[in-house]
């Protein structure tokens, strides 16, 4: 007999999610994710001061503000034809790194921890299912390293405000790299710091993971997907350093092969909107709705790479990279967030050492009338892409396409659903009552559902939106 | 608080909120005051007022939780998802609560821009949730720029129609604690205030004057440059912001003194100009956030 279960909100993620899920026999069958807030960004961009988008797309995301700066800035580097000081973009990507790190920290133990781990001192960590298997003296450190992580993840934005003035929202981030100068004083400030993040990390957080996996073992065998993945690149193409992680890169269960930007489509076969075709280049603008479409069922439009879904984030980028074979799974992406962290540690004090302190890479920009631009990046959840288009001085277009985005994406006319949504299906429901495992694999994505909507029309179905 | 004298120490906004918070959780231990119970209510936002209140340091978010409230509600931090989720919420209205509302209240279709869950097999908009529970607590709190007035959230052309909380709840009393994000220790601080003494002073605008007295101009260590005429001409510079498009001669709040993140930095100290996001306005009022010559001539205006 099949079931519907539907759980809204699905709570501790950035944003609001709700999740549609169809069993049969205890197993998923079908799956709709649905993003449950709608500010319309992409609008509201538009008639501003490019210059101003470096902090204005920031507010789409508290937790992974950072990652917008990053990704603005390239685009308008990339429209205004300026090539940033090497100086420039390592002091950037350090930002850039404390974000990781912040991230990281933040999902592992106040995001994912309480699904694997029983909490008895609060209230507010009441749990809905039993499904609790470590051993007292485990649970019981692990419980405590929730608390003692807050101070990690909190000196990681400390970190970041050296350089970035601060913490979420930043500052420093901008066109050229960075707008402040390095000093000694910042420079052992965070090395400093970067020291008790790597102990922890070390000592608690990898050991943390892996006693979770080991009483976990069959969610390495769930919450696979289709096994497509994708990254834009992170910490690479330096000038002397070459690749500190990885480079564009995109493997199917056929080939690896290097990332070609040209590949991208937004599809909207099944999505509300008018177009003259079904398939786009990011930085054409698809805003026109038309409800009355045929087939389509949702407002969020697919992102795909050669007409595919693929997946993005850490686990993906640890393949790619070659850093990790074990596998595809809730469990090996859960894993990869904290070895992920571990390498970033690395990458900042490599970054660090190339630091000459007293450089200023800060121009006075000038505007072209007509000018387009784009910044690809990988940010903590994965492939994170701003297009934008500057007439008259101001924006006359920009469109983004987040990671969450590609990994909780709809169907299209190949068939293909969305990464989580297949990512889901088939997976076996121990207790359709209390339900733990849908949680524990979406999370295992790091949804952000700050950019993602929703829009209901009196009297007719819940419709899902791409939104920010 | 009989028998408890503050001793004078600093006067400083800092030591004013540090003071607030140790006294209040010495009072809890005691059994002096008792921990209430706080709803924490996420609306349409960027969640990242949660975030910067975690970053808090004293108290931090452990103490926080430990010793001064009872955080009944959280979507970002509980363990409950969905139903029973949403169980908790309408189970903790029946108590007395203190309610802090992070994110705008989006008005369009009814409220349906925004569903923060589902209750009895409906959507439960932020809308519905934030007049349900704004009549029924005993405090409010809007913390960060989209609860106090709208912020990014409500910014132009306003897709998901926006307003701040005070919009949809015009008859009640609540603190706003504009900036985007809050600084852990505006919320904390205020919060402390309210176990100890009840809702601290504020200004006709209703924020804290604790933290929102001064203009930053006004406290800005690069006023000098301001005085003698010694401008910046690009981000970056070590002078005066002014005419890049700083917003510190009307943003009332203590960022020049206090500093972000364990008070290490803030966005004047990382040579870039003050956006004004602690101020009603923001967005929209303080745009252009960066001009490159805000004292040109202009022609055909």
């Amino acid at each position: 007999m099949s079931k519907r279960i539907v759980i809204n909100p699905l709570t501790r993620i950035s944003g609001f999610m709700e999740i549609d899920v169809i069993i049969d026999q205890n197993k998923v069958v079908d799956v709709k994710t649905k993003g449950n807030l709608f500010r319309g960004f992409e609008q509201m961009l538009v008639g501003r001061s490019p210059f101003d988008a470096v902090y204005f797309t920031q507010r789409i995301c508290g937790i992974c503000s950072a990652a917008h700066s990053i990704a603005s800035s390239r685009a308008l580097e990339d429209a205004l034809h300026i090539e940033p000081m090497e100086q420039g973009k390592y002091l950037r990507d350090i930002i850039h790194c404390c974000e990781f790190l912040q991230n990281h920290i933040r999902h592992f133990y106040q995001y994912t921890v309480p699904d694997y781990v029983k909490f008895e001192q609060n209230s507010l960590f009441q749990s809905d299912h039993d499904d609790f298997r470590l051993p007292k003296n485990s649970n019981d450190r692990i419980s405590q390293h929730y608390f003692d992580s807050l101070k990690y993840s909190r000196l990681a934005h400390e970190m970041l405000a050296v350089l970035g003035g601060k913490a979420p929202h930043n500052h420093g981030v901008f066109i050229g790299g960075i707008t402040t100068q390095a000093t000694a004083e910042k420079v052992v400030h965070i090395d400093s710091i970067l020291g008790e993040i790597t102990r922890f990390i070390d000592e608690k957080m990898i050991p943390d993971v892996y006693e979770i996996s080991h009483f976990y073992a069959d969610y390495f065998r769930i919450g696979r997907g289709y096994g497509n993945l994708l990254t834009y690149g992170a910490f690479n193409h330096y000038k002397e350093l070459g690749t500190l992680y990885v480079d564009p890169l995109v493997s199917t269960m056929e080939s690896v092969e290097a990332f070609d930007e040209s590949k991208i489509q937004e599809k909207i076969d099944y999505s509300y909107f008018k177009s003259v075709t079904d398939s786009n280049k990011p930085n054409e603008e698809v805003t026109e709705p038309d409800m009355d479409k045929e087939k389509a069922y949702s407002w969020v439009k697919a992102p795909r790479y050669n007409s595919r879904p693929f997946e993005v984030g850490p686990l993906a980028r640890l393949i790619l990279s070659g850093a990790y074979n074990n596998g595809i799974s809730a469990m090996d992406r859960t894993i990869a967030r904290a070895l992920e962290a571990k390498k970033i540690t690395r990458i900042i004090k490599i970054l660090l050492q190339q630091i000459i302190p007293g450089v200023d890479v800060q121009k006075k920009y000038e505007l072209p009338e007509l000018t387009t631009g784009r910044g690809l990046v990988d940010t903590t959840r994965g492939a994170l892409g701003h297009w934008l288009k500057i007439r008259d001085n101001k924006i006359s277009s920009y469109q983004i396409i987040t990671p969450s985005t590609w990994d909780f994406s709809t169907r299209d006319d190949n068939g293909f659903r969305g990464t989580a949504e297949e990512a889901l299906v088939g997976t076996p429901i121990q207790n359709p009552d209390k339900p733990a495992e849908i949680g524990r694999i979406l999370r295992s994505f790091d949804p952000c559902m700050s950019c993602a909507t929703h829009v209901y029309r009196p009297g007719k179905q819940v419709k899902t939106i791409k939104v920010f | 608080m009989k028998g408890q004298i503050l001793v004078p120490k600093s006067l400083t906004n800092e030591a004013i909120a540090e003071r607030l918070t140790s006294t209040a959780l010495k009072n809890i231990k005691k059994g002096i005051i008792k921990k209430k119970p706080l709803i924490y209510l996420e609306l349409n936002g960027c969640s990242g007022n949660i975030i910067s209140l975690l970053n808090g340091q004293n108290p931090d978010f452990e103490y926080t939780l430990n010793s001064m409230v009872d955080l009944c509600y959280c979507n970002s931090l509980m363990a409950a998802e969905g139903d029973r989720a949403i169980e908790k919420l309408i189970k903790a209205m029946n108590e007395e609560f203190i309610l802090a509302v992070e994110g705008a209240v989006a008005l369009k279709n009814n409220g349906l821009y925004n569903i923060i869950g589902s209750w009895q097999g409906k959507p439960l908009t932020g809308l519905h949730a934030a007049k349900m529970l704004g009549e029924r607590a005993s405090h409010i709190l809007a913390v960060g720029a989209c609860a106090t007035h709208g912020g990014v959230s409500a910014a132009k052309p306003n897709p998901s129609q926006s307003v701040g909380l005070q919009q949809v709840l015009p008859d009640k009393n609540m603190i706003k604690l504009p900036g985007c994000p809050v600084h852990p220790d505006w919320f904390l601080g205020t919060l402390a205030h309210l176990l100890l003494y009840g809702e601290p002073e504020t200004d006709n605008l209703n924020r804290p004057l604790m933290f929102y007295s001064t203009i930053i101009h006004d406290r800005c260590p690069r006023r000098p440059f301001f005085d003698r005429g010694i401008f910046a001409e690009k981000l970056g510079d070590q002078t005066c912001l002014f005419k890049l498009g700083c917003r510190g001669p009307v943003t009332r709040v203590d960022c020049p003194t206090r500093q972000w993140n364990g008070h290490v930095n803030w966005p004047i100290g990382d040579n870039t100009p003050c956006i004004g996001c602690a101020q009603f306005g923001f967005p929209d009022a303080m745009a252009p956030f960066i001009s490159y010559d805000t004292t040109r001539v202009v022609k055909n205006e």
